[in-house]
């Protein structure tokens, strides 16, 4: 089903008023994350009102359904962004649910949205990209025995543990594995796996964080054949990282407003700090990050088949530590009061810094791009 | 099975390695080019005067026995309630304060300062603790090194008498094991960082004001943001006289249990979680003339060199920061394995680590570089080293998050928390923006002066 631009507008006007009113209020106490209940009770309602993807075998505009279309892929990215401008946790709890969705379906078995809220997914291996390996598969059979084994290891999930971030009652982890020289996909039922929860996160605290490990016997393995396992996992690999982009800008556009507001109003030097110099500048840093995030999601825009993960890597290596820096701004025109988890400002630092670290982080991403654009012998 | 040498590099003994050969030159090429390649924070211990060296190695043992294994469950623990300490940090701090952790400005028998380290700035002695302290963990060091900035204007606004009747109880209470801690308040509600900047204090109005009665003053207002103001026993706070301006600004040493004092609420901050940070509300609250410190009207003055005094020590917080940061990252690079190999096999690591270093060190010959001349801290070198080291640490925090990745976002990996701590760092003591302006403020001499060419 594709959506023109106007409409999607209209829809996304919608999804705006649904984030600040009823996400807001949940919310609003930055210090006192929802608990499971309220987020539940929040996606149900996200899913009646077609935000999420609802029952059935979809078709319909909620994230991540319709990304054959540019219309559907900048409504998955207003979604994101303005959900992540309420509450950057349950956007990453919905984002990973409709990817999982979106797998699912692409791999033929999708999955019913009664599941959507407990299903979780992680896109990558134990940790980082896989250096140049995992953008080199992607793009061609052309491997050494090196990258083989770095790419086995890599998505090996009995060997290693995988952090994973997710409402704490999830019941079914997507991840991809290794099968004989291809991706595969494993749905996991969380009584196969061997799951730690961890103490506490760095942010997104409306989520948990988990040590996840397969048992021996984990099974629910779905094997695309070769051209499909590399589509696919860069399809979602892509759609994972523009996500968190998306939920980042969300998050920086809220603690922009929010500093704006703070340097109207605070007082200090004998004027209001806005007047500052100092504070103009941050101001101006924050205005410079969300614009460079805005253009390039705006590029993003398109239908999946038609994004490139190298360019999409390189979007997230060059602007998510700006979106950070950004968020550190925010803190800093507000003084002490930044520092405080009941102001709100910290915790933006905090979820946007937790959205660069997963998938891989940003570090790995400059080694993705290398090997995506081949510029090494 | 440890390996010979790093990938990409040479083992030490092969032919092209040039370490072993140094021990071959001849006998003043051995002088001037053979090394010993000690570890790092060993290289650094050996180039201090031996009583610092020593006061360094005790710190971190302090720290790595007392702080440590108690940083976690301080960072986790529910916010307690302002007034309540948990037992953990109490019991540090009864041990800090017996081995002379809370006392060490001032040299025996009225601190605990060793004879020993008298010739060396106490600002230098400062930082190499709390470096230690912060590498430990960022809370517990405020919580122990608030209380030295609450002293400080004791120490630089009062005579010999002033020192012995005030601070000599302090520090004996330490260093019996009860401990009395001391807050430091300039931060009111309408005045954060006008509190930090004279033209921004020259434009306020101040918030709590000192209104003269028989035998002394009654202190009415708030403050805010205080460090350990939660569990001190007593307070240099500063305050305007009653119809005046900031220039009336004058320290009084107050005591927290007297009538009119109240700590209102204490903040749920991002980190240094294990010390509390107070609001102080004062109604009428009676400080008799004898607990004015430096003289009425001086505490602008007394405020700005207690500042001095503190950001060198900040700055060393910072390091202890990007120490604390590069040696986990570094851990980690040792122990976990990609594609089989230690990830401090790969070249991109080992650029990311080397970087780490190189920031952390840098920082610490900045900050050795002025603490160890501070017997009269300057103002312009420690706002400098203030805002230079904490933006730069917070770098290297980043860096190693980003080089642990997925992991490093759980709290069992420390950097997260790590990062958390070192937030603090560029907003409070002035935030980064002030100390800026403050630095200019104390080179305007140079920079203003007629035909005469400025030297940096
Ligand atoms: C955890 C914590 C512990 C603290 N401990 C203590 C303590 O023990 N004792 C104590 O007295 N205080 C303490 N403080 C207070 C701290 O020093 C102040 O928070 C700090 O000076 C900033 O002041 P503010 O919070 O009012 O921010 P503001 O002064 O309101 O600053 C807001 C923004 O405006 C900018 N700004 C303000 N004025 C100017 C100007 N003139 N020119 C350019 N830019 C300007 C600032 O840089 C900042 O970005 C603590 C604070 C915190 C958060």
């Amino acid at each position: 089903m594709y959506i023109e631009a106007d409409d999607a507008k209209l829809l996304l006007a919608e999804v705006g008023r649904f984030a600040r009113e009823r996400i807001g209020s949940a919310v609003a106490r930055p210090e006192t994350p929802v608990d499971v209940f309220v987020l539940d009770a929040l996606t149900r309602e996200a899913r009646e009102l077609g935000i999420l993807p609802q029952e059935g075998a979809g078709g319909g505009f909620g994230l991540w359904e319709g990304t054959d279309d540019a219309g559907g892929m900048a409504l998955s990215l207003g979604i994101l962004a303005h959900v992540g401008y309420a509450n950057a946790g349950i956007a990453v709890a919905w984002h990973r649910s409709a990817l999982a969705r979106w797998l699912s379906a692409a791999l033929g078995a999708p999955f019913d949205a009664e599941d959507l809220h407990a299903t979780t997914l992680v896109p990558t291996g134990h940790f980082g990209l896989a250096r140049t390996a995992a953008a080199r598969w992607i793009k061609s059979a052309d491997q050494s025995d090196e990258e083989v084994a770095l790419l086995a290891d890599w998505l090996d999930r009995t060997a290693h543990t995988t952090t994973v971030i997710a409402p704490s009652p999830w019941s079914t982890l997507f991840w991809p594995v290794w099968r004989d020289g291809l991706i595969a996909w494993q749905r996991a039922d969380r009584s196969q796996l061997t799951v730690t929860r961890l103490d506490a996160q760095h942010g997104l605290d409306e989520l948990a964080a988990f040590a996840v490990r397969a048992g021996a016997g984990a099974s629910g393995t779905a094997t695309p054949d070769a051209g499909a396992s590399r589509a696919i996992f860069g399809q979602v690999l892509a759609l994972d990282m523009i996500g968190l982009l998306a939920i980042a800008t969300g998050a920086v556009t809220r603690g922009h407003e929010m500093a704006r507001d703070f340097a109207a109003l605070r007082t200090q030097g004998g004027v209001v700090i806005a007047r500052h110099p100092a504070v103009q500048q941050m101001l101006s840093e924050i205005e410079i990050a969300r614009r460079q995030a805005e253009a390039a999601l705006d590029g993003f825009a398109k239908p999946i088949g038609d994004i490139d993960i190298g360019t999409v890597a390189a979007a997230r290596a060059g602007t998510h530590p700006l979106l950070c820096h950004a968020a550190n701004q925010v803190v800093q025109i507000h003084g002490g009061i930044g520092y405080m988890r009941d102001a709100g400002a910290e915790k933006i630092v905090r979820d946007v810094n937790m959205l660069k670290l997963m998938t891989g982080g940003t570090r790995e991403a400059h080694a993705f791009v290398a090997g995506w654009t081949g510029t090494f012998a | 099975m440890t390996a010979s040498h790093l990938s990409g590099h040479l083992p030490a003994d092969h032919a092209l390695s040039p370490a072993w050969q140094f021990k071959r030159f001849p006998a003043i090429g051995r002088m001037l080019a053979d090394y010993p390649a000690r570890d790092l924070w060993d290289t650094d211990f050996a180039r201090l005067p031996a009583p610092l060296a020593r006061q360094r190695l005790r710190a971190r043992e302090f720290a790595e026995r007392y702080l440590v294994p108690a940083a976690a469950e301080l960072d986790l623990a529910p916010h307690a309630a302002a007034g309540t300490c948990h037992p953990l940090a109490r019991s540090i701090l009864a041990e800090a304060g017996r081995q002379g952790w809370l006392s060490y400005f001032l040299p025996r028998p009225l601190g605990s300062m060793a004879w020993r380290t008298l010739p060396y700035a106490p600002i230098w002695q400062s930082t190499l603790i709390v470096e230690e302290f912060s590498r430990a963990c960022g809370g517990l060091m405020l919580l122990l090194s608030a209380h030295h900035l609450g002293v400080m204007p004791l120490v630089l606004g009062g005579d010999l008498g002033t020192i012995l009747r005030f601070v000599a109880p302090v520090y004996r209470a330490c260093e019996r094991g009860d401990p009395h801690l001391v807050a430091f308040a300039i931060t009111e509600p309408g005045a954060g960082s006008d509190a930090e900047d004279g033209h921004g204090a020259s434009l306020y109005h101040p918030g709590v004001i000192a209104t003269p009665t028989k035998g002394g003053y009654l202190l009415n207002g708030r403050k805010c943001y205080i460090s350990g103001g939660d569990l001190a026993k007593t307070a240099t706070v500063f305050a305007a006289l009653q119809g005046e301006g900031m220039d009336s600004w004058t320290c009084f040493y107050v005591d927290c249990t007297a009538p009119g004092f109240r700590v209102a609420r204490t903040e749920l901050k991002m980190g240094m979680r294990a010390s509390g940070a107070a609001d102080l509300e004062f109604t009428d609250m009676f400080v008799p003339t004898d607990r004015i410190i430096g003289g009425l009207r001086n505490g602008w003055a007394l405020n700005r060199a207690t500042l001095n005094a503190s950001r060198i020590p900040v700055a060393s917080m910072a390091v202890g920061f990007a120490r604390a940061a590069t040696e986990t990252a570094v851990e980690f690079a040792r122990r976990y394995l990609l594609g089989g190999k230690a990830l401090i096999h790969y070249q991109d690591v080992q650029l990311h680590l080397a970087t780490m270093v190189a920031e952390t060190r840098a920082m610490r010959s900045l900050v050795w570089q002025e603490a160890r001349h501070a017997w009269r801290p300057r103002q312009l070198d420690a706002s400098l080293c203030k805002f230079h080291a904490t933006d730069r640490a917070q770098h290297v925090c980043e860096m190693a998050m980003d080089l642990l990745a997925d992991h490093g976002v759980q709290h069992e990996q420390r950097v997260e928390k790590i990062f958390r701590d070192v937030r603090l760092t560029r907003i409070f003591e002035g935030t980064n923006q002030i100390n800026r302006l403050s630095m200019m403020e104390d080179w305007q001499g140079q920079l203003l002066a007629p035909d005469r060419p400025v030297g940096v």
